[in-house]
């Protein structure tokens, strides 16, 4: 990953992360609210190398430790960002290229959008901070995983046509 | 080749963990800058979410409306009669009115409590993944609106002003489970704290081991220095259930809250508050019971006479 597809991966995040800020908050999902964001960021992660993982990863992270809404510390995100994109591509690595297997993509983004959440509360909890009641958060967990099963399948091949738009002539071949 | 790649991204790894941690440092140590960054961000997404509170005020229901649908299938004839009905009448914006009753219902309650206050419409809500229950109003310090600050809905407290930029408030609700608010049981006079718990209950703990609670016990909050954060005297909720639970030493109780914080159009800040508070003033009274008033009306003489002659002498 270079600076400038770097510069255009951030730019495609802070306007989902506007998107997601804005309106897809104001919407009232059964079970519990989707982010439309962490989707984007993981369906992004999931097509990168390990380098661009991560780099994306930390990029994401730091446009969500913006949310005005969040309690946590700032950097938290970037954080937890940071471990989930080394995660993936350590694991992406051994599945091969997603766009040949949307179904794999789907699941996979899925389950890395439920882990991150997981690690968020863990990290909220070794840094003393009070998420709630636990059958809330795994309420949320849940209904965010479920949402993003739903979604994720019908996003992932415009996120994918959007991120070729970002790839030089080069990184095509 | 490969090594070498796996090195640079393990270098890479490095740099960004220990530059987050370094972040979150920083963070917790209360470096400004980084405070002021989610403030400069909510000024920056405060106009778009006005715009897109218009637009998105019908969709946001979509879902719970799908759910209900089941149940008010029955309703619909009546409703298509109703509808005929109301073609005729001038059309008027539903959402607009809606938030006009709401407005009703939060500056009676601020009248009856002497509070002066400033209203917002509700134009954004707390991400999912961030696991925080908070609201954004557009309403900020240009009209008054500081950091700690009661907010009220129509039926009492909602919350507390987070943070607030030159237009625009965060408000913490009442359910985060952050939130705690000293309380004061209108019928006992005992104190304890109510803590918020995510979702639409909340623990009431009794500061005093001796203290009297009891199911339907009405909450109001009991008020903090200077009013700030919270203004004395508002409806809280009221007592759901008294946990019997003999291993902890004070008592607890399940607790609900007046306000339905999924369905908040407008609110009010609570700008400043009577000397000494509303007192008891605010405490919900009970829906009077409709009584049925019979009027006795004397028939004409003529009839009554009549009446009289053709009736059967049955006592003679």
């Amino acid at each position: 990953m270079n600076w400038t597809r770097a510069g255009y991966s951030a730019l495609i995040l802070i306007f989902f992360f506007i998107v997601q800020e804005t309106a897809i908050s104001k919407i009232n999902f059964p079970i519990s609210g989707f982010s439309l964001y962490l989707c984007v960021v993981l369906g992004l992660m999931a097509l990168e190398d390990r380098f661009g993982a991560i780099a994306l990863g930390f990029i994401g992270g730091l446009i969500l430790d913006f949310s005005p809404s969040s309690d946590s510390p700032f950097g938290k995100w970037a954080l937890i960002l940071t471990v989930v994109g080394y995660l993936f591509s350590r694991n992406r690595e051994s599945i091969g290229d997603f766009t040949e297997r949307p179904v794999a993509f789907v699941l996979f983004v899925t389950a890395g959008a439920t882990i991150t959440l997981i690690i968020f509360l863990v990290t909220g909890f070794v840094l003393g901070e009070n998420n709630g009641a636990v059958i809330v958060n795994l309420q949320t967990i849940f209904g965010n995983g479920l949402w993003t099963l739903l979604f994720s399948s019908v996003l992932l091949p415009g996120l994918i046509k959007l991120r070729d738009l970002t790839l030089s002539s080069r990184e095509r071949i | 080749m490969a090594a070498g790649g796996n090195n640079r991204s393990r270098l890479l790894l490095v740099i960004l963990l220990v530059t987050s941690l370094f972040l979150i440092t920083l963070d917790l140590r209360g470096v400004s800058i980084i405070k002021n960054s989610r403030t400069a961000t909510q000024s920056f997404l405060a106009p778009i979410q006005r715009g897109v509170s218009d637009l998105f005020s019908p969709v946001g229901n979509f879902f719970s409306d799908i759910k209900n649908f089941g149940k008010t299938k029955d309703e619909l004839k009546d409703l298509k009669k109703e509808n005929a009905k109301l073609r005729e009448k001038v059309i008027l914006n539903k959402d607009t009115l809606g938030e006009l009753k709401k407005l009703k219902g939060v500056l009676d309650l601020a009248g009856r409590g002497s509070y002066k206050v400033v209203s917002g419409r509700v134009i954004g809500k707390g991400s999912a993944s961030t696991f925080s229950q908070t609201i954004t109003i557009d309403a900020g310090s240009n009209d008054g609106v500081k950091k700690d600050m009661t907010v009220i809905g129509e039926f009492g407290l909602v919350g507390v002003v987070k943070s607030a930029t030159s237009t625009s408030s965060i408000v913490l609700l009442m359910n985060d489970p952050t939130f705690r608010i000293g309380v004061r049981i209108a019928r006992s006079q005992s104190i304890g704290v109510l803590i918020g718990e995510g979702d639409s209950s909340y623990t009431l703990q009794l500061l005093d081991p001796s203290g009297s609670i009891e199911k339907d016990d009405v909450l109001l909050s009991l008020g903090s220095d200077n009013n700030k954060p919270f203004v004395p005297g508002v409806p809280v909720g009221y007592v759901k259930s008294v946990k019997n639970t003999s291993s902890t030493l004070t008592q607890e109780a399940t607790v609900s809250s007046y306000s339905n914080l999924t369905s908040l159009g407008v609110v009010s800040v609570i700008i400043s508050s009577a000397n000494g508070g509303p007192k008891d003033a605010l405490i919900p009274r009970p829906m009077p019971t409709p009584t049925t008033t019979i009027y006795v009306t004397q028939p004409p003489a003529v009839e009554t006479a009549t009446a009289n002659t053709k009736a059967p002498k049955a006592k003679n």
